[in-house]
């Protein structure tokens, strides 16, 4: 079966030197919730925004759905939706529009356009803000909307970077609901979250990236047993290189 | 539509909604500028000039003020478009898009190509309220105001991929587009300048194209036509070759 996202021997140098990415490689099944957890600065943004063209890798070969998202990218693209980390919406547009103008980039015709900005504003609350400018709308709608912009046209392939960073709780549940749904409909997703009981719950594998490669790979219980502890937050822990903070370590300090 | 077409209008039509949703800045200024250099340097102290190569003074300014707000306003349309979208990452939902270099290049470039031909077309027809324009050879004029908006259109994009900062548009248009536009000979002819100031007027490329819009309107030149015509063409295909370059390697948009 092709993955849904197959990398090999990804390199990223930045002009400046800095090597972002130092030869991963990685593979996301069809259809698997997939989690990438990493310390800020590991190379989790640089790696998407690689895979979806925002970065011209420096080498190897990222294939989206068997597409070459380098050579062929309009084919890969077309099967991917991102929510970037930080918010990116045009001044210029209404709520409405930035679904339908993103709804256009991807090549949906008008009908099928206007049918899914009012699903996805219904879906994400945002009916009654439909008409009004992306400037004027609170922090939590904008990032309502970038979440519906990713799944306008909608990707096979989903990638959501750090989405539930600074939302309220509330928003919190209504996307994880929402994403575990299209994932059993079988959307691919990549997940990036500092959210560690997050990319438990709805994971089914994760990766652990530092330094600019992947350390390590599996399910929760596979990475806890990786590290030899007893959970995925002291595996990370582990990871970044301060297992005093684990919760047991922390407890006993306070005893 | 096939999908392509969908995905050109798309960003095409963002373009114009840009220009057209803040249009008293990009429509009405530059109109009233126009309008007043008509009255200032037309009415007030052309009634001073009797006349220049035979043609009232009034009507002689007229198509270098037609020219100087088509390059302007495309000018600054393209610069400020893209400058705006880089600012605010917005630029990555059309990036991530399996929209080609080409059709973002040509989006980008017709959004202020139709600014400028709007702006031209109605100080044009204000100005036939007041005098009488000519229209002596349309078929130089058309390919000449064609290529001149061309032109300035995609000195736009590649000042705008450029820019890190709006001061950077600003020196652009400010410390080099305009001072090269007002010593083209909008307001006066080569010829009446004494040395060495003849000599360098014909040293800057404006002056040419100044003088085929001139010619096309009223019939008048000390330029060689055909071979301006060629320059003007060679010079815009080479701009577009360099801003596709850009595009396609990603200079400045993509990291």
């Amino acid at each position: 079966m092709t993955a849904a996202l197959q990398i090999t021997d990804l390199v990223k140098r930045y002009p400046t030197g800095t090597e972002a990415l130092k030869g991963v490689s990685l593979e996301i099944g069809a259809g698997e919730f997939f989690g990438l957890l990493g310390p800020n600065g590991a190379g989790k943004s640089t790696l998407i925004h690689c895979a979806t063209g925002l970065a011209n890798p420096t080498s190897g070969t990222i294939g989206i759905f068997g597409h070459d998202a380098v050579g062929h990218y309009g084919e890969a693209r077309a099967l991917v939706g991102l929510a970037p980390q930080d918010i990116n919406l045009d001044w210029f547009l209404t709520a409405a529009e930035t679904l339908d103008y993103h709804g256009g980039y991807f090549g949906m015709a008008k009908k099928e356009r206007r049918e899914r900005t009012r699903e996805l504003l219904d879906a994400f609350s945002l009916t009654a803000k439909r008409d009004e400018s992306t400037r004027t709308l609170s922090g939590g709608m904008k990032r309502r909307l970038v979440l519906a912009r990713a799944l306008m046209h909608r990707p096979a392939l989903l990638i959501l970077d750090e989405p539930t960073a600074g939302v309220d709780v509330e928003l919190r549940l209504e996307l994880w609901q929402y994403v575990q749904r299209i994932n059993e409909e079988g959307t691919t997703i990549l997940l990036t979250t500092h959210y560690l009981e997050e990319a438990e719950q709805l994971c089914s594998r994760i990766a652990f990236i530092g330094g600019g490669e992947i350390v390590a790979e599996g399910t929760s219980q596979e990475l806890a047993a990786t590290y030899g502890v007893e959970s995925l937050e002291d595996a990370y822990l582990e990871l970044v290189g301060r297992k005093e903070l684990a919760r047991g370590h922390v407890s006993e300090i306070g005893a | 539509m096939s999908a392509a077409q969908i995905r050109f209008a798309a960003l095409l039509r963002r373009e114009l909604s840009r220009f057209l949703k803040i249009k008293r800045q990009t429509i009405g200024a530059p109109l009233l500028e126009t309008f007043l250099y008509i009255s200032v340097f037309g009415a007030a102290l052309g009634s001073r000039i009797d006349e220049l190569d035979g043609i009232d003074y009034v009507v002689f300014i007229v198509p270098g003020l037609i020219m100087m707000a088509w390059a302007i306003n495309a000018f600054s349309n393209n610069a400020a478009s893209i400058l705006q979208q880089k600012f605010q990452r917005a630029i990555d939902d059309q990036l991530s898009s399996p929209a080609s270099p080409a059709e973002l290049l040509l989006a980008f470039s017709f959004g202020g190509f139709l600014r400028g031909m709007l702006v031209a077309v109605l100080t044009f027809t204000a100005a036939s309220l007041l005098v009488g324009i000519p229209i002596e050879h349309p078929l130089v004029l058309a390919p000449a105001l064609f290529l001149v908006g061309f032109f300035f259109s995609q000195l736009g994009v590649l000042v705008g991929i450029r820019a890190e900062q709006f001061d950077d548009l600003s020196f652009a248009q400010q410390f080099v587009l305009q001072p090269l536009i007002f010593l083209g000979g909008v307001f006066y002819t080569a010829s009446l300048l004494p040395e060495p100031f003849e000599t360098l007027t014909h040293l800057n490329p404006v002056y040419y194209m100044i003088s085929l819009v001139r010619y096309g309107f009223l019939g008048i030149t000390d330029t060689n036509i055909a071979v301006s015509l060629g320059l003007l063409t060679v010079a815009t295909a080479g701009m577009f070759l360099i801003n596709l370059r850009l595009f396609t390697t990603g200079y400045r948009l993509r990291a």
